[in-house]
């Protein structure tokens, strides 16, 4: 044997190739649309064709008689049987918004579910969803939050005045004053439109009636198996113990598939109710109008400055389209409380006030999406900051590096009363600066270019909390506080460690990652570690895959749960050797001695402890399972710094990316390929935020853009090649891992837009509102008349 | 017309015989009637590709083709790319090794159309991979990785 026997390499910081992705390039993957049960039924749902209106009478006699139907069900019959889902109150929401599962009076947005229909197969369903009648009586219908807030609006709900589902106002410092005495104040507007997070595949569910012990099993896609048994057995009336939730193999999730919708739990109210499986799959056109959008955002900011360009207060004004409901569970919270309260991103502001409000409309709920409300939050400032240095006639990286917050004065804790700590903000700026030869850059901009094209170049720092702990809340005022989350470690008899967590996978590879960081605390070959994500029937509780946490909690509770797992096997180990057990150490599966004069291998050990127990003193045969919470209490913050060059085309309106660099601070890595692939995936999305994606509606309440022709996310051709570079600080949580999945959607919004910006500015003009698409180009340099 | 008609199709070198009702696509052909569930829908309207499958040696989208469209055709899943004795296709493995999926929606679609690019033009630049993929669309990655999966297979063809 080689000396390596001693030391095992070392996993954490390995790009291991994950076994988990073995399935899905061989065509072996199980996603949801992929799961079959015999005697399965097929779900399809009416969705209103008005924004807003009142059922008058909804008739599925014709429905029923179509031969393969087996059900019609409608939101009256759901009355009593099933809890709706209201929003919740807290200290800063409005008035209440009650969705129920299928529409009972009111249809409030379009696309929003009035009956179900069950059939032999799902075009029948459809087929059976074409002749239902539905009586509506339009009513006013509201989509500018803008307007919605004024008192002579229409209501989208009657005990809801001047539509507000969320409210707040926050101030720390005396404002007003440092705005009065400022060297400079510079205000700005930013408009980001509707998104979504247009996952490649769309929701859907299998509901199994008694299968195994269980009364309802839900196959799902979804990223929080255990938060949906909750709230499935709540409002379904059932003992938690009856349902398992099971999550396959998921096609992208992205915040979109991490709320509560009503589709799911009607489907597991007809199985029980039919005592026969129903499935039910959503396809594009239900996607794009049944799923949760994201942003849609008014956003008015200013801020104070000494003639340095030191930001000395920051103040907001945040009007957000929350749709017609409030989003289960996370609530109309999410955009308008995050996009105000971490606006100070990495910057060193002392005194901020904010105004921001969730209004509702008749649109699609607005929930989660990839870093909630941090990109518009992030991009405002930082066009903002751009508007000062200009001013100032300072460079904006100059500029920043004079706002950003330096390592010696942390830990600092912001306006806003995060702390920020062990964080590489500015030596993120310094990495991209340097890589992107940021003086050349500024050169060439200056030369004339081909076409009379216009060079701009985009500066923006961002700041990520990820990993959030029980002591930082999600989102004031949401139900769901998560902090604490757990994993069980299990040596199999054959030697295998088993690790078991909640926090399913959409592609970021966390079981390898929980593997890896297994391996190196157990000393245990990565081939004979296994890991399950995805089932509430094997898994320890936890909360699940979102907010940048999975990593975090996954590998803490390992970490924690392995220390425990080695301390047994040590103890069993040193009897079964008879050797004390500071002389013993675990490699390769194997536990020897230091000088290998003695060994066994786990393998033997295990089928030793669970088959020859009679031979063991019980106190050192406690078995080899072990369960651990992981709770670091505070969150940490990830960084970086993305440099974005950009020729735009005055004549066109089109915008190029020329150069791409990103710097980021995202803890310890565990795995670097499977970290770049979800910095470069979020950049892409960033991207599509600023040139492409939008939703657009009519004054109607007409969704326009319901297809994947009118909804653009970006192809390869769109997004170039991503340069990107680490400066990366350990985080105090355990391992010094920190979140990696939302940073860089925030900072390529801001780099993009402060790029575009920067062109325009070469010709006087400039842009307030995103996606950048050709015509507001073309307005922004006054080709084109702008909206005044 | 009739609902239903009878079809001959090869998919993956094994012959069918079927009878298809006349509305059924070819996507659902394959992954109801056949159970080849690699093939998956992602718009079902030709736009994103996660559908692309090789019908007579030419990529095409299974979600607009009708299954009674088939009837003598030869298809190729992804279920067809392994070697008879279970090897992964070279692009498979490389679409592993470059870390070019993250949720694996998109990737059949993927590896389907990247196989015929490099049938076709068997030296791609950069550029001609971005274009040969950009009908097909994938949200997790970046499309990096695919892109220097691709261009890692093409070296190895040439060597």
């Amino acid at each position: 044997m080689s000396d390596t026997r001693f030391v095992n390499q070392r996993m954490v910081g390995s790009s291991v190739i994950p076994d988990e992705a073995i399935p899905l390039v061989e065509g072996d993957g199980r996603f949801l649309n992929d799961i079959k049960l015999p005697g399965m039924y097929h779900v399809a749902f009416l969705r209103s064709q008005h924004a807003h209106a009142r059922l008058n009478s909804v008739d599925a006699s014709e429905a029923r008689k179509l031969p393969g139907v087996i059900k019609v069900l409608t939101g009256k019959e759901l009355l009593g049987k099933v809890d709706p889902f209201r929003s919740m109150p807290n200290r800063f929401s409005g008035g209440e918004s009650v969705q129920h599962w299928l529409a009972v009076d009111k249809v409030r947005f379009c696309g929003e579910a009035i009956c179900a229909v069950v059939a032999e197969d799902r075009a029948t369903a459809e087929d059976a969803v074409d002749l239902i009648n539905v009586d509506y009586e339009p009513l006013p219908v509201v989509t500018d939050p803008r307007l919605g807030e004024q008192d002579d609006s229409p209501l989208v709900h009657d005990a809801c005045p001047n539509n507000y589902l969320i409210k707040r106002e926050y101030q720390r410092g005396d404002v007003d004053e440092v705005f009065r005495n400022a060297h400079l104040v510079v205000k700005r507007k930013f408009r980001i439109g509707r998104k979504q997070a247009l996952c490649l595949e769309g929701r859907g569910c299998v509901a199994g009636y008694r299968e195994n012990t269980f009364a309802l099993t839900l196959w799902i896609s979804h990223q929080l198996p255990y938060v949906v048994r909750h709230y499935l057995a709540k409002h379904l009336r059932l003992p938690e113990i009856e349902v398992r939730v099971i999550v396959p193999h998921t096609g992208g999730g992205f915040g979109q598939k991490a709320s509560i919708y009503p589709e799911e739990f009607v489907c597991a109210f007809l199985a029980l109710g039919l005592r026969r499986p129903v499935k039910w799959v959503e396809d594009r056109l239900e996607n794009m109008v049944a799923s949760t959008h994201a942003r849609d955002q008014y956003i008015e900011l200013e801020i104070a400055a000494d003639r340095d360009g030191r930001i000395l207060a920051l103040s907001s004004d945040i009007w957000v389209d929350v749709g017609a409901y409030s989003t289960y569970l996370w609530s109309a919270g999410m955009e308008p409380l995050q996009t105000a309260g971490l606006m100070p991103g990495p910057y060193m502001i002392e005194a901020m006030r904010y105004r921001t409000r969730g209004v509702a409309t008749n649109k699609t709920p607005v929930g989660p999406y990839r870093a909630v409300g941090r990109p518009s939050a992030s991009a405002s400032l930082e066009l903002l900051i751009d508007d000062m240095a200009r001013r100032l006639k300072l460079d904006p990286v100059q500029v920043r590096l004079r706002n950003l917050i330096p390592i010696e004065a942390m830990p600092y804790r912001n306006a806003n009363n995060l702390v920020h700590d062990n964080v590489n903000y500015v030596p993120c700026l310094k990495l991209s600066v340097v890589k992107s030869e940021y003086e050349r850059q500024r050169t060439e901009q200056r030369e004339a270019r081909p076409n009379g094209k216009l060079r701009g170049i985009g500066v923006a720092c961002f700041a990520e909390l990820t990993g959030l702990g029980t002591s930082t809340a999600v989102g004031p005022g949401t139900l769901l506080q998560p902090g604490r989350d757990a994993a069980t470690l299990r040596l199999e008899t054959s030697g295998v460690l088993t690790i078991a967590a909640a926090l399913p996978s959409q592609g970021q590879r966390i079981m390898t990652a929980m593997r890896q960081v297994a391996s190196d605390e157990l000393g245990i070959k990565l081939e004979d570690i296994t890991s399950i994500t995805n089932d509430t029937a094997t898994a320890p509780y936890g909360f699940g895959t979102f907010a940048s946490r999975t990593a975090v909690f996954g590998s803490g509770a390992v970490i924690q749960a392995a220390r425990e797992l080695r301390k047994r096997m040590l103890a069993l180990g040193a009897h079964l050797l008879q050797v004390p057990v500071e002389d013993l150490t675990i490699a390769n599966s194997v536990i020897q001695t230091v000088d290998r004069s003695k060994s066994i291998t786990l393998r033997e050990m295990a089928e030793k402890s669970y088959f020859s127990a009679k031979d063991i003193p019980p106190e050192l045969n406690q078995g080899f399972e072990v369960t651990s919470f992981y709770d670091p209490k505070f969150g940490s913050f990830a960084a970086g710094a993305h440099i974005v060059v950009v020729d735009v085309d005055p004549k066109t309106g089109h915008v190029e990316i020329v150069r791409y660099v990103a710097s980021e601070d995202v803890g310890t890595i565990i795995n670097p390929a499977v970290v770049e692939g979800q910095i470069i995936g979020g950049i892409a999305q960033g991207i599509g935020e600023a040139l492409l994606e939008e939703l657009v509606y009519d004054e109607a309440g007409q969704p326009r853009t319901v297809t994947l022709a009118d909804y653009l996310i970006p192809s390869a051709l769109e997004i170039p090649r991503i340069e990107l570079h680490h400066a990366n600080t350990p985080s105090a949580a355990l391992g010094g891992f920190k979140g990696c999945g939302e940073g860089s959607i925030i900072g390529a919004l801001g780099a993009v837009a402060c790029a575009i910006s920067d062109a325009l500015s070469r010709r006087g003009g400039d842009i307030y509102e995103f996606p950048a698409t050709p015509e507001r180009v073309l307005k922004g340099l006054g080709v084109l008349p702008s909206d005044g | 017309m009739a609902r239903e008609q009878k079809i001959k199709v090869t998919v993956n070198g094994r012959a069918y015989e079927k009878t298809v009702p006349v509305r059924l696509s070819l996507a659902d052909f394959l992954r109801e009637h056949l159970h080849l569930t690699g093939t998956h829908l992602g718009c079902e309207q030709g736009v994103c590709g996660a559908c692309t499958i090789s019908m007579n040696g030419r990529s095409a989208r299974s979600c607009l083709t009708l299954a009674v469209q088939t009837d003598g055709a030869d298809i190729v899943t992804i279920e067809g790319l392994r070697a008879e004795d279970g090897t992964r296709h070279p692009m498979q493995q490389l679409f592993l090794e470059n870390f070019a999926l993250q949720c694996g929606y998109c990737t059949p679609g993927f590896l389907i159309t990247a196989i015929e690019l490099l049938r076709d033009n068997p030296n791609p630049t950069e550029h001609e991979v971005r274009e040969a993929i950009s009908g097909n669309l994938c949200r997790c990655s970046g499309y990096q990785a695919i892109v220097d999966a691709i261009l890692a297979a093409a070296c190895e063809e040439l060597a």
